[in-house]
């Protein structure tokens, strides 16, 4: 193997990492076009992750999946984020019920949690333990996103964290799934989308503003 | 010969460190489009200062003129824990990084006192902003040196550069990768640098260093410029010690230690440059930001320190 080989293969099997540092930053990020940037370098890595599998395993699939991940969520939901942000014209900082330290402290909790729930199992799956405490990170930070963050356009970045994670742990407990169904939740994910950005419209016509805590006087 | 390079590091670093600011500045200027003033600025500043009269409000008591040169030695005594050239330093085996943070916070406690003991209400008001700072850098510099001191199984700055010197580069784990972060928000923290404290302005609202020092005048402003610039200096020396150490001499021949020197002076370099685009690229944080600011470095100093424990396993 040559050095190149060697050094790729570090850089890449170091990707939860990278992963682990996107959650941080999301966590922290005080921005809205911040958290739409992380979002696309998140997935750019797993899509990376998934090109790297298809060559290892010589899949031609996973190429075609890997494609379609920097098709959609690299370059499009992050394209569509910036249009929705300049359309609303809602302000541009994220308004969290944490803050940034505390949201930081709860996706290192997120994390060392996953590494507790991930142990017993990953050993069983064979699968690597780095990858699915990834995942799972992945996916209880985006829930935490939904949860803490104020405003409707953050909590749809979370549920797409949210789905980025269940991705990611499918790919790392079974090598992802077959190309019809992966296909499938993409046109899944990018219905839920459409709607939810409907929704997004929807809100801010009828409240003037993005704020769901201030929905509560709905119920009279 | 080991006390003599040891001594050699110490003097390069102090004498060295207002270059290093000059070259940041000038960094920055480029990079705003300006001219920008030459790098030997910050010498120049210095030699000026030194020759001019030495004011002292008749308020202050002695602890006004005693706390420049304490901040002084206290940044000196802290440069001689940390390997340059060899991977060896002045105070490698007397003491662990404990003792290097603490000298910097004794040095720092004393401008405070100096701050206050001007008498003027910026002196008051920089020295407390500087003490919430300092007081909040403190987990993260701490969390982050521990973490490394943990994965190096040694706790002298010595001790975890030649840990990191005996890996390549590839092999350098995410505990080292977050304690960098941490220990880099620190440094920007710490030396007063820009998303916590604008070193270019005398703005009465925005100022911590600058309010904490601006009584003092003369001799005594030109220990304290050298003193912040020997910081810059030590700050940036260590993370390069503890998480780039590459091409440190590891034998006394005159090509080892030549190329040991380049190499040093390639990476001071690119730190500065990292740290020119930083402060040309992000706007002053509000103070009432800064403490966030400093628990997300806390929170990675606190992964990193996690990450030790599972990467054992």
């Amino acid at each position: 193997m040559g050095i190149l080989e060697t050094t790729a293969a570090r850089v890449l099997s170091a990707y939860s990492v990278f992963l682990f540092l996107t959650i941080l930053a999301q966590a922290a990020a005080r921005r809205f076009s911040t958290n739409v940037l992380l979002f696309s370098l998140q997935s750019a890595i797993i899509a990376i992750q998934v090109a790297v599998i298809g060559y290892h395993e010589k899949l031609m699939e996973a190429y075609v999946v890997a494609a379609l991940i920097v098709l959609l969520k690299v370059v499009g939901i992050p394209y569509a984020f910036f249009r929705l942000i300049e359309k609303l014209k809602s302000p541009r900082e994220v308004i969290s019920a944490t803050s940034a330290a505390e949201s930081a402290f709860v996706a290192v909790g997120m994390i060392w949690l996953s590494y507790g729930a991930v142990r017993s199992y990953a050993g069983g799956v064979h699968a690597p333990e780095d990858g699915l405490a990834a995942a799972v990170a992945l996916i209880l930070t985006g829930a935490f996103l939904m949860i803490s963050r104020r405003k409707a356009l953050v909590q749809m970045i979370g549920l797409l964290v949210l789905e980025n994670g269940i991705f990611l742990a499918a790919l790392t407990t079974t090598f992802g799934m077959p190309l019809i169904i992966e296909i499938g939740i993409f046109f899944d994910v990018l219905i839920g989308l459409l709607l939810m950005g409907l929704f997004v419209f929807r809100i801010r016509d009828t409240f003037d503003h993005l704020d769901v805590s201030k929905m509560r006087k709905l119920r009279g | 010969m080991t006390i003599a390079l040891g001594v050699l590091q110490v003097v390069l670093l102090v004498i060295g460190a207002p270059l290093l600011r000059g070259i940041v500045g000038r960094l920055k200027a480029v990079l705003q489009r300006r001219r920008g003033a030459p790098i030997w600025r910050p010498y120049a500043d210095i030699w000026k200062l030194l020759h001019k009269e030495d004011l002292v409000p008749p308020s202050a008591s002695g602890v006004f003129g005693l706390a420049p040169l304490l901040l002084l030695v206290t940044s000196i005594l802290a440069t001689a824990f940390v390997p340059l050239l060899t991977n060896s330093a002045l105070l490698g085996s007397a003491g662990d990084f404990i003792l290097m943070v603490y000298l910097l916070a004794f040095g720092r406690f004393f401008l405070a006192l100096g701050g206050i003991d001007g008498g003027s209400a910026f002196g008051g008001m920089g020295a407390s902003r500087e003490a919430l700072v300092s007081s909040l850098a403190e987990a993260p510099l701490l969390l982050g040196l521990v973490a490394v001191a943990i994965q190096a199984s040694s706790a002298s700055i010595v001790g975890m550069t030649q840990w990191a010197l005996e890996r390549n580069f590839f092999n350098i784990s995410a505990v080292h990768l977050l304690a960098f972060l941490a220990l880099g928000i620190v440094a920007l923290a710490e030396t007063g640098r820009m998303p916590v404290d604008n070193p270019a302005t005398h703005l009465e609202l925005t100022m911590i260093h600058e309010g904490m020092v601006l009584e003092y005048s003369g001799p005594n402003l030109a220990l304290i410029e050298w003193a912040s610039a020997i910081k810059l200096g030590f700050m940036v020396g260590l993370l390069i010690a503890l998480f780039a150490p590459w091409g440190m001499a590891t034998t006394l021949s005159p090509a080892a230690l030549g190329l040991a020197v380049v190499a040093m002076l390639a990476k001071m370099f690119a730190l500065a440059a990292a740290l020119a685009v930083i402060e040309s690229g992000i706007a002053k944080l509000r103070m009432y930001a800064v403490p966030d600011f400093l628990g997300v470095a806390a929170a990675f100093g606190t992964l990193a320190v996690i990450f030790t424990a599972l990467m054992k396993r």
